[in-house]
């Protein structure tokens, strides 16, 4: 990507008080997707040759990590010290602590293992907010007929309405738990309309929605008697019974000392987030450090069956510059306030408010035709055209995205002065575990929920879909997971993983790679060696 | 305009700066954060970085310029010469508990307040709080509201609170600051956010499903 229009000379040329021209012709939607979306680059895709989705496409990075070998064996857990609770749940993010804290007020007693700090997760940095249909105009029928539209019909109706009618009940359990939210002068919660949405359903707490979340579910899991809590712990592999066909614990490791624990259980509930952090198809991410799609390798090994695993999103306005925020976000809901995409020419180029994949491709279109912006060779972008919002709506920036404006202040750019120049970034998995509506997946005593569990968005999530779906179903399981009232596992076993030993032998397929990742090669730095 | 958008290339940051962290000398160019630092110079057993934009308050670090001493978020840190950098490990668990179904009703925060955080009372205006908050919060003054029971008010000066937790660790009282600001927005939210249009909803869905409970019960009235 070497063409594009010279930083100096665009910025020289930007004027947010341009008369821009009207939008050209709506383009067709597929083949700019087909032509332009990062999935549909050639070679990034390979077919599964063992498991339960052998033949299915796969994106060729995590292809590699689901046909991957083990890290433990059977030697290793003779003399392991074993915890036992009646619900394991793994990951700290949003889904996690709601499906720990829906368990607990069931009675169950939890244990939370986190590979990072409780709390550190995608969760806490969605800005842009929670979709649930309340306003008078809106209902759940909308909410998802929108969903379903948004990923492009892939997503599993059954799910789609499950989540959208525990919409409201969510926002009214996150309140109650303390989560506060942006209200109009008559006290009613705020709403906007962003990307897909077919009316205004955005439901926010400025742009610090899911801190706002993530800070309350954390302290309430903190405060929680019936719930422990095991940070820097990441789960290394999951235990079946004696036949490998269902799931009764996992083992764990330490960040800190590498010590492994085994946790013997009822039922184990995924809930690790995405994977980002593999950087699919050489794309900076908007995703934690710790997003390296561990969940979907244990749960492709022990048997679960996962979809659209050849589906990712790229969010459109990933920052490009400065440097160490690279890949990071720059929330939709800006794009929703009316802030306008404008390439190097200083012309519009897509309905802002497009679906993300549809939004993207155009973005990715603009710069591989020349029409970006480039800092240099590697780096191309278009302009997110704040100062021209801010002359629309003085002190809206300010007033509605303090976070925005506080991480682009330590950088010195002035969103209000100059544009920002955003590049799309991976994102979101839009597949993932398949589930059910208690988020059971096809393993007796295995859960997922969030990031992890797909079927929901289809092949595109819509902005605020993804909050929503991790108190659902994070609520859903963790309700579900404490039916199971059988006496515990008598044996726990690497049934499983001696299971896929024999597939990949079969298949002729390498051993030499190790799966899970944990934590991206360029972090590990001493703390995680494979 | 405030400042230029210019590439790392263009912008002199070629030079190499020199530093410590835990211990381990790193050469880095400049305009890089302590974090990519850490991971450039190989350094062992950092564990604590996680959003890397500043908002989940994991990587928090102690630092020296010199004979000053600060606190800080390691991904919101830029890489000085000279300048000594400690990763700090995670903070221990919270002294202070409650649960917000034990409170009778909004009469009952401010006497619950007092009993969960006898130290709020008892600050003596250090500063320490305010000036390790790495989001500029002014966490004294926060403390100051909710003792006098503006649980409301204490809580939007919390609001850029990213739970470093690095206030709890240098207030001498161990009021828990952070943990005041989170208690002061959560009483906010539980006992006074009723908004018309999502209870209205609630009512409507509440009618519709009379006939076809679920395994998935509704939520029960406080």
């Amino acid at each position: 990507m070497s063409n594009g229009i010279p930083f100096a000379e665009a910025l020289a040329r930007y004027r947010s008080d341009s008369v821009l021209e009207p939008l050209p012709e709506p383009v067709d939607v597929e083949a700019l997707i087909n032509t332009f979306h990062p999935d549909h680059l050639r070679d990034s895709v390979v077919k599964l040759t063992v498991g339960a989705n052998a033949g299915d496409s796969c994106q060729r990075k995590l292809a590699e990590l689901l046909q991957a070998e083990a890290y433990i064996d059977e030697a290793d857990l003779a003399g392991t010290p074993v915890t036992d609770a009646d619900v394991l749940v793994i990951g700290g993010g949003g889904a996690g602590c709601a499906a720990a804290l829906m368990a607990a007020e069931r009675g169950a007693r939890v244990l939370l293992a986190t590979k990072l700090r409780l709390g550190d997760s995608n969760t806490v940095m969605a800005e842009g907010g929670i979709q649930a249909a309340i306003e008078p105009e809106d209902s759940v029928q909308r909410h998802i007929q929108d969903t379903l539209r948004g990923g492009h019909h892939a997503g599993d109706p059954e799910l789609v309405s499950a989540m959208a009618e525990d919409g409201p009940n969510v926002l009214r359990w996150l309140i109650q738990q303390g989560m506060q939210f942006e209200q109009t002068t008559g006290g009613d919660l705020h709403t906007r309309r962003a990307g897909g949405m077919s009316t205004p359903r955005l439901v926010h707490c400025r742009d610090y929605t899911g801190l706002e979340m993530m800070r309350v579910l954390r302290e309430a899991v903190i405060q929680h008697r019936s719930i422990e809590v095991l940070e820097q712990s990441p789960a290394v592999e999951l235990l079946s019974n004696e036949t490998g066909q269902k799931c009764v614990g996992a083992v764990l490791t330490s960040l800190l000392n590498d010590r492994l624990r085994i946790v013997r259980t009822r039922s184990v509930i995924l809930a690790t987030g995405g994977l980002g952090r593999l950087h699919l198809n050489g794309f900076p991410t908007s995703n934690h450090l710790g997003a390296t799609g561990d969940g979907l390798v244990l749960a492709y090994r022990i048997g679960a069956k996962l979809c659209e695993l050849d589906s990712f999103q790229y969010h459109p306005t990933g920052l490009l510059h400065p440097s160490h925020l690279a890949g990071k976000l720059v929330t939709e809901g800006v794009r929703a306030a009316g802030t306008l995409l404008v390439n190097g020419l200083g012309q519009r180029f897509i309905d802002e408010l497009q679906p993300r994949d549809v939004v993207c491709s155009a973005i990715l279109r603009e710069c591989n035709e020349g029409r970006g912006i480039r800092v240099d060779d590697q780096h191309v972008g278009v302009w997110l055209d704040t100062p021209r919002l801010e002359r629309a709506q003085p002190g809206l920036l300010e007033k509605q995205f303090p976070n925005l404006m506080s991480r682009t202040r330590i950088a010195g750019v002035d969103p209000r002065v100059q544009p920002l120049l955003t590049y799309p970034t991976l994102h979101y998995q839009n597949g993932g575990v398949v589930i059910d509506t208690n988020g059971a997946t096809t393993v007796p005593g295995l859960y997922a929920v969030g990031e992890v569990a797909g079927g929901i968005h289809g092949r595109n999530r819509l902005m605020g879909n993804a909050l929503l779906d991790i108190i659902s179903f994070g609520r859903r399981a963790g309700a579900a997971a404490t039916f199971n009232r059988d006496r515990g596992p008598k044996k726990v076993t690497l049934e499983h993983v001696n299971r896929l030993r024999r597939a990949l032998t079969i298949a002729g397929m390498p051993m030499n790679n190790r799966a899970p990742q944990v934590l991206p090669d360029y972090a590990a730095g001493g703390t995680w060696k494979r | 305009m405030t400042g230029n958008h210019v590439p790392a290339s263009a912008a002199g940051m070629n030079q190499t700066v020199a530093l410590t962290i835990n211990g381990v000398a790193v050469n880095v160019h400049a305009g890089v954060t302590v974090v990519e630092a850490a991971w450039h110079g190989g350094v062992p057993k950092v564990t604590g970085i996680g959003c890397m934009e500043g908002v989940c308050g994991s990587c928090r670090i102690i630092m020296r310029r010199g004979k000053v001493v600060s606190v800080g978020l390691a991904c919101q840190t830029f890489v000085e010469d000279g300048i000594e950098v400690i990763f700090l490990p995670p903070a221990s668990a919270p002294r202070h508990h409650y649960e917000l179904t034990d409170f009778k009703d909004g009469w009952d925060i401010h006497a619950r307040f007092q009993d969960i955080f006898p130290e709020a009372a008892r600050c003596r205006h250090c500063n320490g709080c305010n000036v390790s908050c790495p989001k500029g919060i002014s966490v004294e003054e926060g403390v100051a509201q909710a003792s006098a029971g503006r649980f409301r008010d204490a809580g939007e000066t919390f609001f850029e609170c990213v739970m470093c937790e690095l206030c709890d660790g240098a207030c001498p009282e161990l009021i828990a600051p952070a943990h005041v600001g989170l208690f002061s927005r959560r009483v906010t939210a539980h006992f006074h956010l009723r908004p018309p249009n999502l209870i209205h909803r609630l009512e409507e869905l509440r009618q519709e499903k009379q006939d076809k409970p679920g395994i998935y019960q509704e939520d029960k009235d406080e």
